[in-house]
């Protein structure tokens, strides 16, 4: 029969198909398996990121300085949405904004897959507007800063997504930052989660908060510093100022103030408008120190032995003028004659020490500026600390011997200046200067504690103990008593320090500005047993009503000093006070 | 006495191939409507495909039994044309395919014409005459071949009026559904083929038929994106691939042993049809290439049973009938296969027995009922002692 046949090779080819087809199975199931798993992730996959808390920063006192706090944020998937208005409309009642702008807003960006409606929602709001089609609620942190501009320049900022931008916020910003982790669930077409990836449910790692930072900051004594020092920029018309309080003993920074500065919550439209805002004066401004240098060099000549504390130098009538180093006059004209080390402190006598400098020369000077840690950074650990500039000995010339010693020819930073001067309040032992006490785990507790800084590197004297003793207790003290620091004298407590006045240079680097002055004072108290340590420098203040560091800076620092050191007397430090109420 | 009779018996192995099948295809429609944002609704009972499914299928099983019992030489034209069952078949095809084109009646899925809703209480009885006309068809083609004792001599009085009828079939259905259109042109052939045409006589239409076939692919842009698109997946894969595309995910991303029944992410919206025409694919998510083996071992062992009916069918007519319901099964799900796992371009045929649907279903069932029939009548011929 011819039609059995034709039928039975009818089958016959299909089942040569189905085998085929059993092939192709094999092939697409088997062997490009992982092919088609990757493609199944891409599109059949949805990650929920949980992101971890950004740690908190603490002051020395354990108040919140930064801390994140939880947001609900409502979002849409607009590509996942189908009736836009009858959508928007439905959000718009919920969280009360208008409908017409969300739905613009969703039509604008029809294929994307996350819009961001509206931040900081209320709980029983989210849970609502949680169930329309599409529409989402996600955790988000939000970093709050509650001093607000108080510590703005230390604390910094973070930016929309959370990076640290700025300060302490971007120094440590790989320790503050919480550990996010992702939930991996199945999705359907429209990106509804249908169960968790693993079949079993592991026990998840989850998210984690950052790490705390501890600061040695004291937002209290930020706070009159801070206080203290606008008050004297406005009076003084100034264009900025910074004032640093430091403990000598362990360089713990009590407080750290650069102003003008911002608001940490609103920093990303003050950075559009003002950038200069952002400057930290005490850390990034390098400039000619003038006579706050003068107590630094006299305690590098009498450690090397050029002179001796009774040593008369004859100051030349007020003009020291000479072949390789031009001529030097006395501040205001003065004229002295012969002068002991502590009446050319006292007096602020240039004349009297170039002839120093001349008498140190140029290497044990450089030598003994690098000592105290002129040249190089402090490493502190804030991002755009300057450097300042030291020029090595063989590029100085016969100026440079006479000028440094008055702080002409040296550019420096306040922590320069400020860890120099703890030096010599520490009988000649180097400070480490710091921000950070301690780090906390993410649950608050002690983590790593930074022993390192908590007291002065035993690295030995880099001043001979008993001339740094004697610039503090007997020299400085008397430019405070007697001399041109007498603004900064306190009824309670002996104030040591010295006042610098010096010209801001031209940026073309020939001579100096008309009239522009840093008005500078350095002091500590109380003598003896010194517990903190001010900086406070006025730049630009205007010249008709004042420039010096002693007019201009002097009440600062003495207000500061007077503040701080009943603050901390207040906390129980037992503190050396005046022995003779009568002023010396 | 006690008759000594067959353990199972043909019929009782291929009824129990199509149960299995139709037990497969059931548990998978089921899986594959889950939906994340609907739960089961007890009151909507019909409108969930598969819920409906687990209802079809007793009923499909019904259909098979019931339509086993009744002798198929019923559908032969050996008694005269009018007394069998085959005219009135395919008078009601012909009027159910003019009632899908009338606008008010037929209802329009997927931008196609093809079903009748009747509304009856809760539920909606949907009904694709298309279906019917396909085994209409098959059973004409088997009874007129044989009527002409397998000799079509005359292209005039006998070939062409057969073609007329079945071409009838095919312009009302090919305006609407292409693919069964192509495939009713596909299984006429071979069934005539085999029936006793002339090779010249199945050539001569062949040119008319080619031209149609190119005019109603290039009438229709969707058509050659389609072929587009199965000619250069990458480019199209968001757009009129994507329905091939993520039928390979499907069934690539199942791997061996698949991801465990009811683990399927591809049914949840990824892939469109998932319950229908592409069930396949989610049975290889599922199951995996084992799962996908085993349903094409099915077919290939309801082939292998079709041919042993062939065989021991002793009047031509039953040879021929029951060769076009094993063919038109086996083909038809050979099609879908090669279209799921994209061999051939997309199209919408389902796969018998397993696709979502209750008139494919119950019409299937109803054609296998007939080779059921068939098989019986090979096993009562034989002596009881073999």
């Amino acid at each position: 029969m011819k039609r059995l046949p034709a039928i039975l090779v009818l089958f016959s080819l299909l089942v040569v198909v189905f085998s085929l087809l059993i092939l192709r199975c094999f092939d697409l199931q088997y062997k490009q398996h992982d092919r088609f798993v990757k493609q199944s992730i891409k599109a059949q996959q949805k990650r929920i990121p949980h992101v971890g808390n950004r740690g908190i920063i603490l002051d020395g006192r354990a108040r919140i300085l930064a801390a994140g706090k939880p947001v609900l944020t409502v979002f849409v998937e607009p590509r996942a949405i189908v009736d836009v208005k009858a959508t928007s409309a439905a959000i718009a009642e919920i969280l009360k904004i208008g409908a017409h702008t969300v739905c613009r807003e969703i039509l604008e960006n029809k294929h994307r897959g996350y819009l961001e409606i509206k931040r900081d929602v209320g709980y029983e709001e989210a849970i609502v507007v949680d169930r329309i089609f599409g529409v989402g609620v996600e955790k988000q942190w939000l970093r709050t800063y509650p001093m607000g501009s108080l510590l703005s320049h230390v604390v910094g900022f973070t930016t929309v997504d959370g990076k640290g931008s700025c300060g302490i916020e971007l120094e440590y910003d790989a320790l503050l930052r919480g550990h996010s982790h992702y939930e991996v669930l199945l999705a359907d077409v429209s990106r509804r989660p249908i169960r968790s990836l693993l079949r079993a449910p592991v026990q998840r790692s989850g998210s984690q908060s950052g790490q705390g930072v501890i600061l040695t900051l004291d937002a209290t004594i930020q706070s009159f510093v801070r206080e203290c020092l606008a008050e004297q920029l406005t009076a003084f018309e100034a264009e900025s100022g910074h004032a640093i309080v430091v403990h000598p003993k362990t360089g713990a920074i009590w407080a750290m103030v650069s102003l003008p500065d911002f608001d940490p919550t609103h920093a990303h439209r003050q950075w559009a408008e003002n950038p200069r805002l952002f400057t930290n004066h005490a850390l990034n401004d390098q400039y000619e120190p003038g006579s706050i240098m003068k107590p630094m060099v006299m305690a590098i000549a009498l450690d090397a032995g050029v002179i001796s504390r009774e040593e008369k130098i004859f100051c030349e009538n007020g003009l020291y003028h000479g072949k390789g180093f031009g001529s030097i006059k006395e501040y205001n004209y003065r004229k002295y004659q012969h002068l002991t080390a502590k009446e050319i402190l006292v007096k602020s006598s240039n004349i009297g020490m170039a002839k120093i400098g001349q008498r140190l020369g140029k290497k044990r000077l450089h030598d003994g500026l690098v000592r105290l840690g002129f040249g190089h950074k402090t490493g502190i650990k804030l991002s755009g600390e300057a450097t300042g500039l030291l020029r090595s000995a063989d590029q100085w010339t016969g100026y440079s011997v006479t000028r440094i010693p008055f702080g002409q020819e040296i550019s420096v930073t306040a922590m320069q200046l400020i860890r120099s001067f703890c030096i010599l309040c520490n009988q000649g032992r180097v400070v480490r200067l710091h921000l950070v006490k301690a780090f906390v785990d993410s649950n608050g507790l002690p983590e790593v504690r930074d022993s390192r800084f908590e007291v002065a590197d035993q690295v030995g004297y880099v001043i001979d103990p008993e001339v740094a003793k004697w610039i503090v207790d007997d020299a400085l003290t008397a430019v405070v008593n007697e001399g041109t620091g007498h603004r900064a004298q306190l009824d309670k407590w002996q104030v040591f320090g010295k006042t610098g006045t010096a010209q801001i240079a031209r940026e073309s680097g020939r001579g100096y500005e008309e009239g522009a002055y840093v008005a500078s004072f350095i002091a500590g108290a109380p003598a003896g047993d010194p517990a903190v340590v001010v900086l406070v420098s006025i730049r630009r203040p205007n010249r008709k009503l004042g420039y010096t560091g002693g007019k201009v800076s002097g009440p600062v620092v003495a207000k500061i000093m007077d503040k701080t050191l009943n603050y901390l007397e207040a906390r129980g430090w037992a503190l050396a006070h005046k022995e003779s109420p009568e002023r010396i | 006495m006690l008759a000594v009779r067959r353990i199972n018996r043909l019929d009782d192995r291929i009824a129990k191939i199509v149960i299995v099948l139709m037990a497969i295809g059931t548990v998978f429609v089921y899986s594959a409507s889950a939906d994340v944002g609907e739960e089961l609704n007890l009151k909507r009972f019909y409108d969930h495909p598969g819920l409906r499914q687990i209802v079809y299928f007793p009923l499909a099983c019904l259909v098979m039994f019931t339509l086993s019992a009744i002798n198929h030489r019923h559908l032969s034209f050996a008694q005269g044309a009018w007394r069998s069952f085959t005219p009135y078949l395919l008078i009601l095809s012909l009027i159910l395919l003019a009632i899908v084109l009338i606008p008010q009646l037929g209802t329009q899925v997927n931008d196609a014409r093809r079903w009748i809703r009747v509304p009856i209480g809760p539920a909606r009885i949907s009904f694709q005459p298309s279906e019917l006309a396909k085994w209409a068809s098959i059973f004409f083609l088997a009874a007129v071949c044989a009527k002409n004792n397998f000799q079509i001599k005359s292209f005039w009085k006998q070939f062409l009026p057969i073609c007329a009828v079945v071409g009838a079939f095919v312009g009302m259905i090919i305006a609407e559904d292409f693919g069964t259109a192509a495939f009713i042109v596909l299984l006429s052939f071979c069934m005539l083929l085999v029936g006793g045409a002339k090779w010249w006589h199945l050539l001569s239409p062949l040119p008319l038929v080619l031209a149609l076939f190119f005019v109603m692919l290039y009438q229709s842009p969707h058509r050659i994106e389609r072929i587009k698109a199965f000619l250069h997946p990458e480019q199209h894969s968001d757009t009129t691939a994507y329905q091939a595309t993520q039928s390979l995910v499907a069934l690539g991303s199942g791997g061996l042993w698949g991801k465990g029944l009811g683990n399927g992410v591809s049914k949840y919206g990824h892939l469109p049809e998932d319950t229908t025409d592409f069930v396949f694919a989610i049975i290889g998510e599922e199951l995996g290439l084992v799962g996908t083996t085993s349903v094409i071992l099915l077919f290939i062992a309801f082939i292998w049973m079709g041919s042993l009916v062939v065989i021991r069918s002793k009047d031509g007519f039953s040879q021929l009938l029951a060769g076009g319901i094993v063919l038109a099964i086996s083909l038809q799900a050979a099609l879908n296969i090669g279209v799921v796992t994209v061999v051939l371009p997309t199209k919408g045929i389902p796969l018998p027995f397993l696709s979502g649907g209750g008139s494919s279903l119950l019409v299937s069932a109803a054609a296998v009922g007939v080779l059921l029939n068939i098989a019986k009548q090979t096993a009562d011929t034989e002596p009881a002692n073999s």
